[in-house]
């Protein structure tokens, strides 16, 4: 029936133009969809006919129907070559029409890429599929995870680490929210950013969810881990916004990682390591041998970092004691870190041994610290302008007015005030 | 049509009297032309009596004191003007200027007033009425169109004199040159009636914003003048304008008496300022934020919230 196709195609190439003529495609190519799947003459070679930036939208299902049936290893490495350069060079208008099948066909997109265990040729396709079904950078689309799952397998963090760098403020499928955020929090870990991903980790754990999700759990277990490295302290209680059901069962689930926690607190490494090789196994089944180790050297920055509150001055070899490390040579070299990476402030004198701890130096003096301080100003009046905005749209919420009336109908000033009607007629 | 006058007098003029002259003006508009929610009712009953012309005019008296070539314009008062016969009321006039000779001894009439966009021919038999009282009167003419370009004030002071038109010797107008002349008091009201703001000047925003306005336009006019000078001594350094030494002069000491901006000292202490104030901006958009989250969150909770709060007592009563 190449008739059909010949139609379909030659209204794809009439009707790309305008918007209103896009619109009456899109009705039509939905009418049609039943029919190309089930049409066998339908190939790549079809597909030459258009050009994929001025014909996007059709292109878009013809594509979808090509993919849509299972499909043997050569012809999937067809398909994601050319799924990639669609997505490359697809007009992000036309694609914003029919964006549920979009996201769909770069899922189809990630699976085939997973298959072929060659996630790195996925990234940069996704990376612009991402861009291009956005309606404005502060909304999360459904392709999100799966732009950062692919990062995470081929382990580039920093493509994954330009996605996070937005703020997001609104959400299409809350779904979608979870695995954002848990895939977040290992980029960053992964990047070393530990307070982003801290960031991203707590809004997992504390997200509201009905029963036990699989995804926060795993998610407070790094969260735990990432809490020991970055702010050296554990509370075993969760914070208070987490979800009842979170807060009842989390910590039976978790306990190796509760273990681990507390004997942080208390500061003995031998103790400490200790523990991790006892549920070592446990760490590793869940992936998170590495995080654990780290977990484990921040003890001893934790340890010396308490040090610079209690000492003005103090020798090297005393500084190895307190902490037990092997020697004070050890003990240089951690100091020596921390002060690089900006967590301390001392003096090292190398002539007799000894260390001092100074204030920190930053005066607020230069004229860095006024663009620091303008950026950050101008990203706090962004975000108060949209809590005002939320703040309006609440008050015009016409569940929270009929609670507000029927609270003020009690007490009856007289005539004076109009009682808030209980129901709205919509 | 005027030509500048050849009197040799000099005047001065007070603000007293531009606000005096700019007051009649304003009340006698709004008072014949009244806004339109009031014309609305008032229109249906008296259609008769359309209003007056857009810009009336408004007539009255200037008196000061004059010792040998200086004329000093002090204050003015509000006469009658009666257009039958065209010209101001005599009496009224007198009895005023009795009054006033009772409180101010060394005041007296020195011309007359008028408000409009350039002299007219009417104004004349005016100005000759009223020679006999002053031989030399003046005739202080404000122009009531505001032109936000122009720069000088609208008040022009014209002469009367005598000059032989066509073999007939004539009066006409002749405009002079005047400056302001303040005390301190007109000062302090002149600034108020400057800076009066539509809204209640009392709070502490706006007056901030008006300390800081005022601050902003005062340093703007140091640079453009500072910036006409490096002009000059820029052409002056090319060779198009001839080297004047006592101007040099005169320009080094203006220059040494301006502020140094280049000392490392005051780079520390501007820093550390500016940044000090950058942190307390911080920390108001903070609070902000926070106030604004918290109304927010108790908006959800009464909104959203499952556990209503049935015949609880709430904090109001």
């Amino acid at each position: 029936m190449t008739s059909t196709m010949e139609g379909v195609i030659k209204s794809i190439q009439g009707l790309s133009s305008t918007s209103g003529d896009l619109s009456s495609l899109h009705r039509l190519l939905k009418g049609a969809e039943e029919t190309l799947r089930s049409e066998s003459d339908l190939q790549i070679s079809t597909l030459d006919q258009l050009d994929a930036s001025k014909h996007s939208l059709g292109y878009l299902y013809l594509l979808d129907a090509l993919t849509c049936g299972p499909m043997s290893k050569e012809q999937a490495f067809d398909v994601v070559v050319l799924i990639a350069r669609f997505i490359d060079s697809c007009d992000a208008e036309q694609i914003r029409l029919a964006s549920d099948k979009f996201v769909s066909l770069c899922k189809r997109f990630k699976e085939k890429v997973l298959e072929l265990r060659d996630s790195l040729r996925g990234v940069a396709p996704l990376l612009t599929a991402v861009r291009k079904v956005q309606v404005s950078t502060k909304r999360l689309t459904a392709l999100h995870p799966d732009c950062l799952q692919l990062c995470l397998q081929a382990k580039c963090y920093k493509a994954g680490f330009s996605i996070l760098s937005d703020d997001i403020l609104e959400v299409d499928q809350p779904r979608d929210f979870y695995l954002y955020c848990y895939y977040g929090g290992m980029i960053c870990i992964g990047q070393k950013k530990f307070q982003k991903a801290l960031e991203l980790l707590y809004n997992v754990v504390t997200a509201p969810m009905h029963s036990v999700n699989a995804i926060a759990l795993e998610a407070y277990k790094k969260y735990i881990l990432v809490t020991l490295i970055y702010s050296g302290h554990f509370s075993i209680s969760l914070p208070k916004c987490a979800s009842t059901p979170a807060q009842r069962s989390f910590k039976t689930w978790c306990i190796p990682y509760t273990e681990v926690g507390n004997c942080f607190n208390e500061g003995k490494i031998r103790e400490l390591e200790a523990v991790v090789v006892a549920n070592s196994s446990d760490f590793e089944k869940d992936n998170n041998l590495g995080l654990v180790k780290q977990a484990v050297s921040s003890l001893y920055k934790r340890n010396i970092l308490r040090l610079t509150q209690k000492y003005l001055t103090l020798s090297l070899q005393d500084i190895a004691n307190m902490v037990q490390l092997a020697n004070a040579k050890e003990a240089e070299m951690h100091v020596l870190q921390m002060i690089q990476d900006g967590q301390i402030h001392a003096l090292i004198n190398q002539k007799d041994g000894m260390v001092r701890f100074l204030e920190d130096p930053e005066q607020y003096k230069t004229s860095e610290m006024i663009e620091v301080m303008d950026s950050v100003i101008q990203r706090t009046i962004k975000l108060s302008k949209n809590l005002i905005a939320m703040d309006e749209s609440l008050s015009c919420d016409p569940l929270y007015l009929g609670k507000v009336g029927r609270e003020r109908q009690r007490y009856d000033f007289g005539d004076d005030f109009d009682t808030v009607p209980q129901k709205f007629s919509m | 049509m005027a030509p500048s006058s050849s009197s040799g007098l000099t005047f001065k003029l007070h603000p007293l009297v531009i606000v005096n002259i700019s007051d009649h003006y304003t009340r006698v508009k709004t008072q014949f032309n009244p806004p339109p929610s009031l014309c609305a009712t008032e229109n249906a009953s008296n259609n008769g009596e359309a209003m007056l012309q857009p810009n009336p005019r408004v007539y009255g008296c200037v008196i000061g004191v004059q010792r040998g070539r200086t004329v000093e314009i002090f204050n003015s008062f509000e006469l009658l003007f009666d257009p039958s016969t065209d010209t101001l009321d005599r009496s009224f006039l007198e009895k005023k200027q009795e009054l006033y000779k009772k409180v101010f001894p060394d005041f007296y009439v020195l011309g007359w007033y008028s408000t409009g966009s350039d002299a007219e021919e009417s104004d004349m038999l005016i100005h000759k009425a009223l020679m006999d009282i002053n031989e030399s009167p003046v005739y202080v003419l404000l122009n009531p169109a505001i032109n936000h370009a122009q720069k000088d004030l609208p008040v022009t002071i014209y002469e009367s004199e005598l000059h032989v038109i066509d073999g007939i010797p004539q009066l006409i107008f002749a405009h002079t040159s005047y400056t302001i002349e303040t005390v301190e008091a007109e000062r302090i009201s002149v600034d108020h009636v400057a800076h009066l703001k539509p809204s209640d000047g009392g709070s502490a925003a706006t007056q901030l914003a008006a300390h800081l306005t005022g601050i902003h336009s005062a340093i703007k006019m140091l640079n453009s003048r500072i910036r006409v000078l490096h002009q000059y001594l820029a052409a002056m350094d090319k060779g198009d304008i001839p080297c004047d030494n006592s101007l040099l002069r005169q320009v080094s000491s203006l220059l040494r008496r301006l502020p140094a901006m280049e000392s490392e000292r005051f780079q520390d202490n501007f820093l550390m300022e500016y940044n000090d104030k950058l942190l307390v901006t911080y920390l108001a958009m903070i609070t902000n934020c926070t106030s604004t989250m918290n109304e927010m969150v108790d908006k959800f909770n009464t909104a959203y919230d499952r556990n209503s709060r049935r015949g609880g007592r709430t904090a109001f009563m």
